[in-house]
This record gives structure tokens, sequence and C-alpha cells, in this order.
């Protein structure tokens, strides 16, 4: 082990770390939760989900709705859209849960960080 | 209808001790691996292109990067626009900034549809291939995230404690059209009478930073209205400091970081960062995990 790795580790608050870490993780799945298209930008959020799927449920096939941006965006094939959405969320909200699960066993910082020392070492 | 082209281009031009060529070809490598895009343009100048032949040979550059376009520097510019290149709080060194010609990325672009992004912002995703076909013709952001939450620089926000947001132009989206075409004549205009918008804008420093004549020029065009330019579609640039370093790249798309402590100079913490695009600003950093970072997409 480096001797700056062992600084780094020495001064390494648990806390700190823990929070660190569980704000990449949320960038990471605010990253995955948008979703581009037809022009337009998305987010997806459990509103939208259900929004489209009021539409669909009201027999509607297609739809304009606002992006991220407040632009509208035509969505022609609302069926299609919703299941690219859902997709991604079970995607995003999956790696989610197991990276989550994962850091929330975490009880030494090396681990937090996935880094392979002897347990001893902090 | 033919399909929009679309592709990357960097600025890379190197100074005594960063070699920009370098880090934007590994970036080139990250590029085709994460966004599939084979069109990747990088401008840069003789000295450096001929320095990174030897030193890496015509194979490396040329398999990553498929168009450099040679430009002649501002020996002038090169001499008087120079700041302090930090690698870590531990070492500081005053080196030549050489930035003069983003403005000309709208014409240097052999594209439809551009990314332009800084030869260190390292593409560990596929996020920004939302932006292609986008109806915004232009796209940047203002706004940052230092992946170290706790640390908070409000000058990097705004231009001046009581100016206008900042935009940052690490990463600039933008088609070809009239639009786009005279936010970059503006950049120009802006950049050929810095002191003047200086004056105005009142940003601080003697340096001369795309940052700012980027945030002017998106302040100008929009009317005067704050924040005009609509951001990427991105949640937001992420960032890393001069004063951070790197560990190491354990696996593909990841970095391990050490990051300065706040108020603490020279202590640092952790931080895995896994598949997410990351500005890393401390160049020799990237330089030291270089053969890691491409023995994964090599």
């Amino acid at each position: 082990m480096t001797s700056k790795l062992t600084k780094a580790l020495e001064f390494s608050n648990y806390r700190l770390t823990l929070n660190i870490q569980q704000n990449a993780l949320r960038s990471k799945v605010q990253t995955l939760l948008s979703y581009s298209t037809n022009g337009g930008t998305f987010e997806i959020s459990q509103m939208l989900i259900s929004f489209v799927q009021t539409l669909i449920t009201q027999g509607h096939s297609k739809a304009v709705l606002l992006d991220v941006y407040n632009n509208p965006v035509e969505i022609v094939g609302l069926d299609d859209f919703l299941d690219e959405i859902l997709s991604r969320y079970f995607e995003a909200t999956n790696e989610y849960h197991a990276e989550y699960s994962k850091i929330k066993k975490s009880r030494k910082v090396h681990k937090l960080v996935d880094l392979e020392l002897d347990d001893n070492s902090k | 209808m033919t399909t929009p082209s679309k592709g990357i281009l960097i600025f890379a031009h190197n100074n005594e001790e960063i070699d920009y060529l370098k880090l934007a070809t590994i970036n080139a490598y990250y590029i085709k691996e994460n966004l599939g895009i084979d069109n990747i343009t990088v401008v840069t100048n003789q000295f450096s292109y001929d320095y990174n032949l030897d030193e890496m040979g015509y194979d490396f550059i040329h398999n990553a990067i498929s168009n450099i376009i040679i430009t002649s520097k501002d020996k002038a510019f090169k001499n008087i626009n120079r700041r302090s290149y930090k690698d870590t709080s531990h070492k500081s060194t005053s080196l030549p900034f050489y930035n003069i010609d983003r403005c000309d990325a709208y014409d240097l672009s052999p594209y439809d549809e551009t990314i332009l992004i800084d030869a260190d912002y390292l593409i560990m995703s596929d996020s920004l291939n939302q932006c292609w076909g986008h109806d915004n013709e232009l796209m940047m952001n203002w706004n940052y995230e230092d992946i170290m939450s706790e640390r908070n620089d409000e000058s990097l926000k705004r231009l001046s404690p009581v100016g206008i947001t900042m935009y940052w132009a690490t990463v600039v989206y933008f088609k070809k059209s009239n639009y786009a075409q005279q936010f970059f004549n503006t950049v120009r205009h802006v950049r050929d009478n810095t002191q003047y918008y200086q004056e105005l804008y009142r940003w601080p420093g003697g340096l001369y930073r795309n940052d700012y004549s980027f945030s002017v020029a998106a302040h100008m065009l929009s009317g005067f209205v704050e924040k005009g330019v609509p951001q990427l579609p991105v949640p937001a640039l992420y960032k890393t400091f001069d004063t951070d370093d790197v560990h190491s790249s354990p696996e593909k798309n990841e970095l391990l970081f050490y990051l300065e402590k706040p108020k603490s100079l020279g202590d640092f913490m952790l931080c895995r960062w896994r598949g997410i695009d990351i500005h890393v600003m401390n160049k020799w950093a990237i330089n030291r995990v270089s053969k890691e970072l491409l023995s994964h997409v090599i």
C-alpha cells in the first residue's frame, strides 16, 4: 500500500466517504433516468410513467408531452414510449438498489470504495 | 434525406508540461468505446502533433482520432495567457494556457452536429448521445457539481459576485444553424474585445477563459436574460479539481479519486467514480494513470 493511500485512509472519515459514494451513486442514477427522444429530453419519474399510463388507459396512442426544457414534444406511439421508460426505470433503480445495499453493508472506508485491503488495516 | 453527420471536437494544444494531445487521444478511445462515435476531430498545432508522433506513434493517434486539424499558434497570446496549473496543492506551475481558438469551433467542425469537449472531460458513459437530433441548437451547462459535495466554491457560479451566471465551455453541443453560428461569432467578438467585456462583466484576473466569453455570449444572445441557453440533457457536469488526484483506474469507466478535504489542504478522501463522464482538472493525474485507462479500451 502506498504511503499516500495509507495517509488518505487515515484521514478518511467513514461518514464523509459514505456521503461521497452515495452522491456518486445518485448522480449515476439521475444520469440513467434521463431519456432523450424526438428532439426532447425527459426525466424518467414515477409521475411521467403514471401520466403516460393514464393517457394510454384513456385510449390515446399519441400525445404532446412537455420535456425538461418545457418544450412540447410529440410522442407518436405512447405504448412504445412507456415500454422504453419503464425498462430504463427498472434498469436504473435495480442498479441503484444493488449498489446502495452494497454500500450500506460496508463498514470500512476501503470497502465503501471497493478497495481490496486487509480488514485490519483500517 | 441524408442523415446529419455527428461528431466530437476537441482542442488540444500542448504546453511545456501538459500533453493535451495525449489526453485527447486517450479520451478519443473512450469516446469510441462509450459513445460509439468514430467521427472525432482534434484541433492541434504542428509542434504538439510532431511531439506525439514521436512519443506515441502514428497508429496510436490515428486509430482513435479520425480527423486532425493543424492550426498555427498565436505566439503573443501564448506568452501572455498563463495560468497556474496544480498537481494537487503540493505542486503549482505557471504555464501557457492556449485556448484562444475555441471560438473557431463552429467553422472548424466538419459535422452537422458537434459536441465540443475539453480534452480532460473523460467520456465514461453514453449519456452525451442524448444530444444528437435534439431540438435545441445549442446547449451547454451552468450547472456543475463537484463530486465532493462538501466543497462549495461560490466564485465558480458567477463571473463576479454580482455578475451573470457562469456557463462552462467544457462541453458544448451545437448544430450547424444560424443561431449557433451567431453564438460563436459573438464569442469571438468577446475574445477580440476582452478588456471591454471584462470591465463590463467584471470577471476577475487577467486570464482569458472560454468560460467567461461563452457566458457573456450566452447572456447577450439570450436578450441579456439569465440562463437563456439551455443546458445539456445530462443532470450536471461533474468535476474534480486540480487539487485532487487519481489513485487508479481499477476497471473500465472507473476512477478512484483522492479528493482534497475542504479546509485541510493536502489531506484526501477517497471516491470511486463509476460510469459517469467526469472533468478531471489535474492533467498530471490523468497522465499517471494513462496506461491503466488505455488498458481497458485498447
